[in-house]
């Protein structure tokens, strides 16, 4: 698959996330922040981790409002495949495409980890490695069960880490195409990595 | 201190005290220029004859380091060693001090402290892959301390998970002879990817430009150079605005701006502006080439438009490179740079004769030939005394570490750039490279063994962490050294010193990993109170491809379990403890060991409880009472038993078998065999 990689100022699992999705037979493309590119030029997208803008104002606030989301806005509507992980998640959360928001973790420390997830619609269990200090998920009463009543909750941990509601690790929008999750897939895909459970992880 | 003389005028021993300079310097700085210094050079001298820039106490003693090995590269004097690991892989790797910074202001101080020695490594041209950190705080009821190591971890945390190194690995040590003065150390490795050639910094070539890259000028950390030379007193919250704030974004940037220029081979010569800023990047620069530089100081780009031209000579704002490219080029450098969001300005030339001409405004400050300040630095040979090996080594009763370092790793990614096999809860840290090799990367340096024994001490700050990484497969390549010790002027600190360089040197050659890079910390001390010499090192090692796996823990049942010892008790001889762990290493190579742990100061039963993460464990524990300083608990399977028996005949004490994890311990077992040396309790 044609795949675009979306790069910020900040981004730094950009190159990480080219070499997974390479070495699982993909075509990936990086994007820098600033271009707009054609919806047709590519398949999926990935949205990788980081500092995008040094986190300053929030975490994702000013990367979600950069000229090339209006091209990732496209893709996504075109119901294509989009994932953002970790600072990625975050963009797509402050950039209205996924529900919820990114706070900082409750114990207000950075956390390096593995983490047990599960999840809620195949009781599949994996592990992957975390690495954020704002990966606490938030989102309003009202909002959250709508989130389970549509089964969007698309992975949870199976251990309180970081203070978010239900434990919640990833999410997806309404129509499954648009994917969100704090955990770094990319960071488990080979033995000798600690796990591989990130291989396919995803398309 | 020397003590001024009453005589001299008041403007001068004012100036004295400002610039941190003594009177003989001050008379030597009059020969040199043969006229009365100028207001401006007074600035000039003051850092570059800084402790922290000139080396002036340590130099004679370092050449002991230098050693033409034929792994690696660079000439003396550049910011890193680098080391040529064959199929086409090499590495830069140094290890830096920010102490000072860090007592003053915790988060900045150690955050800067990062940023400092990553950009020593990418302005070789070498993208930073790994960060390491050595840690010395007091004791946790000390004022302020728990607060110092919160914000220390914090700031090494903010910036290196923001630039997107991984830290891998580090040591930490709690003594209250730290109370007063807390080490903070950064080690960097970086890796030279797509052939990029190593950068170096001397500037070349009549009527280049020089250009100014990265972050904007302002006036934090003006005499910061001059303040990290200085022990503390009581007036510590004055020297606050010395401290410098790093922006790990802007260093992100930087970065990859940097290495682009590098790969379309833009650039003549790089140089980060570390300590002392603009002066000492544009001095080394020009000395290094034996070329004249012209720098207009008023084109430098300015965060605070009041400051003047000392200030932005002795600035130490952060995330700052100095080049010297091309005129041809400088459209496409600022092509990278402006992609990246960042500025790049000419500042000036590179001229011919040998001066640098400094001008404000169009007014020339000063013409002044670099070596003056460079190669005619002052150099002290302090007194001392030659000491010797005392081998009354004793493990301290008191751990002299937390119980787990967990908190602090915790904190930092440990995965970002895809390379980390083995992170910071192993004894070493294994760093995947392209061709399939890992590098183990450990560092060393126990300060208790220090106090006790500085000879010793001194050697194991490379034994140490050389014998972790034989247990991990790998055998040391280079070395690196942060070396951090008090007054200097001290005979009994320089005398340890000088033991420690000797004995690091020494060591080096044994393992056959030559010393490529480091850096000298004098002045920790508070109020006549100095720190333990505290020679900290940085081993890296190599791992090769489809080596036979061996791992710190107990990956099966049925094993044989022993310990064995690569050195005598109380005898401590460099050549056979290297050569007892050549010999491990060989049966580790061969395939014979399943599992390898030096067993460290905190005993015997703690690191077989460390060895039994994953549902095996050995089905006897007891602690014994090493009085031998390397011994290394073994797993492998009962085949070998005869082999490993046979190699290591009389270093048998512990003799088990792993067992299931759920499997209680075998309360009856005896020990098979041990050596009458050695105590058992």
């Amino acid at each position: 698959m044609k795949i675009g990689v979306v790069r910020f100022p900040g981004t730094n699992c950009d190159r990480d996330v080219y070499k997974w999705l390479q070495d699982q037979g993909h075509q990936p493309q990086f994007y820098w922040h600033e271009d707009l590119f054609s919806s047709q030029e590519v398949e999926a997208l990935v949205l990788p981790g980081g500092f995008s803008f040094g986190d300053y104002l929030r975490s994702g606030a000013v990367a979600a409002r950069s000229p090339i989301m209006n091209s990732v806005k496209e893709v996504a509507n075109q119901g294509k495949p989009v994932l953002g992980i970790c600072n990625g998640f975050q963009i797509l959360c402050e950039a209205g495409l996924l529900p919820g928001a990114l706070i900082p973790n409750s114990g207000g420390e950075f956390i390096d980890d593995w983490a047990e997830l599960k999840s809620p619609s195949t009781k599949q269990l994996i592990q992957l490695p975390i690495a954020h200090g704002d990966g606490r998920y938030f989102i309003h009463e009202e909002d959250r069960k709508k989130l389970w009543d549509q089964n969007q909750v698309w992975w949870q941990y199976t251990q309180m880490l970081n203070g978010s509601v239900d434990q919640i690790a990833g999410v997806t929008n309404l129509s499954g195409n648009v994917r969100g999750l704090m955990p770094h897939p990319e960071r488990a895909y080979q033995d000798w990595m600690g796990g591989i459970d990130g291989w396919k992880f995803w398309i | 201190m020397e003590i001024l003389d009453l005589t001299l005028d008041k403007t001068l021993q004012e100036k004295l005290k400002k610039y941190r300079l003594r009177i003989s310097e001050y008379e030597l700085m009059k020969n040199l220029l043969k006229r009365e210094p100028r207001s401006i050079e007074w600035a000039l001298f003051s850092a570059l004859w800084s402790e922290h820039c000139s080396y002036k106490s340590s130099k004679i003693h370092l050449k002991k380091f230098a050693w033409k090995h034929p792994r690696v590269l660079t000439a003396e004097g550049e910011n890193a060693g680098v080391v040529d690991l064959g199929e086409n892989e090499r590495i830069a790797f140094k290890m830096e001090s920010h102490n000072h910074p860090s007592f003053i202001e915790p988060f900045h101080g150690a955050a800067t402290g990062v940023g400092g020695i990553l950009r020593d490594i990418f302005t070789m041209g070498a993208r930073p892959i790994a960060i390491a950190d050595y840690l010395c705080f007091g004791e946790a009821e000390a004022p302020r301390m728990k607060t110092l190591m919160k914000r220390v971890v914090k700031g090494i945390s903010y910036y290196g998970n923001c630039v997107g190194v991984p830290t891998v690995t580090g040591a930490t040590y709690a003594m209250p002879e730290y109370n007063q003065n807390i080490l903070v150390n950064a080690f960097a490795l970086g890796l030279f990817e797509n052939n990029r050639k190593v950068t170096v910094s001397s500037a070349q070539g009549i009527g280049n430009l020089v250009v100014y890259v990265g972050a904007k000028t302002g006036s934090d950390g003006v005499h910061g150079a001059s303040m990290a030379s200085e022990a503390f007193t009581e007036d510590m919250e004055s020297k606050r605005p010395t401290v410098q704030i790093g922006d790990p974004f802007y260093e992100k940037l930087l970065i990859e701006a940097c290495l682009e220029i590098l790969d379309q081979d833009l650039v003549v010569a790089m140089q980060d502006m570390g300590a002392a800023g603009l002066t000492s990047s544009s001095f080394e620069m020009a000395s290094k080439g034996k070329v004249g530089l012209r720098l207009q100081l008023d084109q430098v780009p300015l965060r605070d438009s009041r400051l003047g031209p000392e200030e932005i000579l002795l600035s130490e704002s952060q995330e700052r490179m100095l080049l010297v490219c091309e005129p041809s080029k400088l459209e496409a450098i600022q092509k990278v740079f402006a992609h990246w969001g960042l500025e790049s300005t000419p500042i000036g030339q590179v001229v011919a004769g040998r001066e640098i001409e400094l001008l404000w405004k169009n007014e020339i400050l000063t013409k002044i030939d670099p070596d003056l300040l460079v190669e005619n630095a002052p150099m002290y040979q302090r007194p001392y005394s030659k000491l010797k090996i005392k081998n009354e080594i004793q493990y301290p009763g008191k751990k002299p570490t937390s119980d787990s370092k967990k908190w602090i790793y915790r904190q930092y990614d440990q995965r970002v750039g895809l390379r980390t096999m083995q992170e910071a809860g192993h004894p070493v840290a294994l760093v995947r490279l392209e061709s399939g090799r890992a590098l183990s990367i450990a560092l060393g340096c126990r300060p208790w063994l220090m106090k006790q024994d500085p000879v010793v001490g001194a050697y194991d700050t490379i034994f140490e962490p050389s014998i972790k990484m034989v247990c991990s497969g790998a055998w040391p390549v280079a070395i690196t050294d942060c070396l951090n010790f008090g007054n200097p002027e001290n005979p009994e600190i320089m005398s340890e010193f000088v033991a420690s360089v000797e004995a690091i040197a020494h060591s080096a050659r044994l393992w056959d990993a030559p010393v490529i890079s480091g850096n000298v910390s004098f002045y920790n001390e508070t109020e006549g109170q100095s720190i333990p010499s505290t020679p900290a090192t940085g081993v890296v090692g190599l791992k090769q491809k489809n080596s036979f796996p061996v791992h710190d823990y107990f990956v099966k049942e049925n094993l044989k379990v022993v310990t064995i010892s690569l050195d005598e008790p109380q005898n401590f001889d460099p050549e056979k403890i290297v050569k007892s762990a050549k010999t491990l290493f060989e049966l580790i190579e061969k395939g014979r060991v399943s599992s390898a742990r030096l067993i460290t100061e905190k005993g015997l039963q703690h690191t077989l409880d460390m060895m039994s993460i994953q549902n095996f464990k050995c089905n006897i524990t007891f602690e014994v009472n090493f009085k031998s300083l390397y011994n290394v608990v073994l797993a492998f399977e009962s085949q070998f038993e005869n082999e490993i028996k046979n190699t290591f005949p009389d270093h048998f004490i512990v003799q088990g078998q792993t067992v299931p994890s759920s499997v209680p311990f075998d309360l009856s077992a005896k020990i098979i065999q041990f050596s009458k040396t050695w105590g058992v309790s």
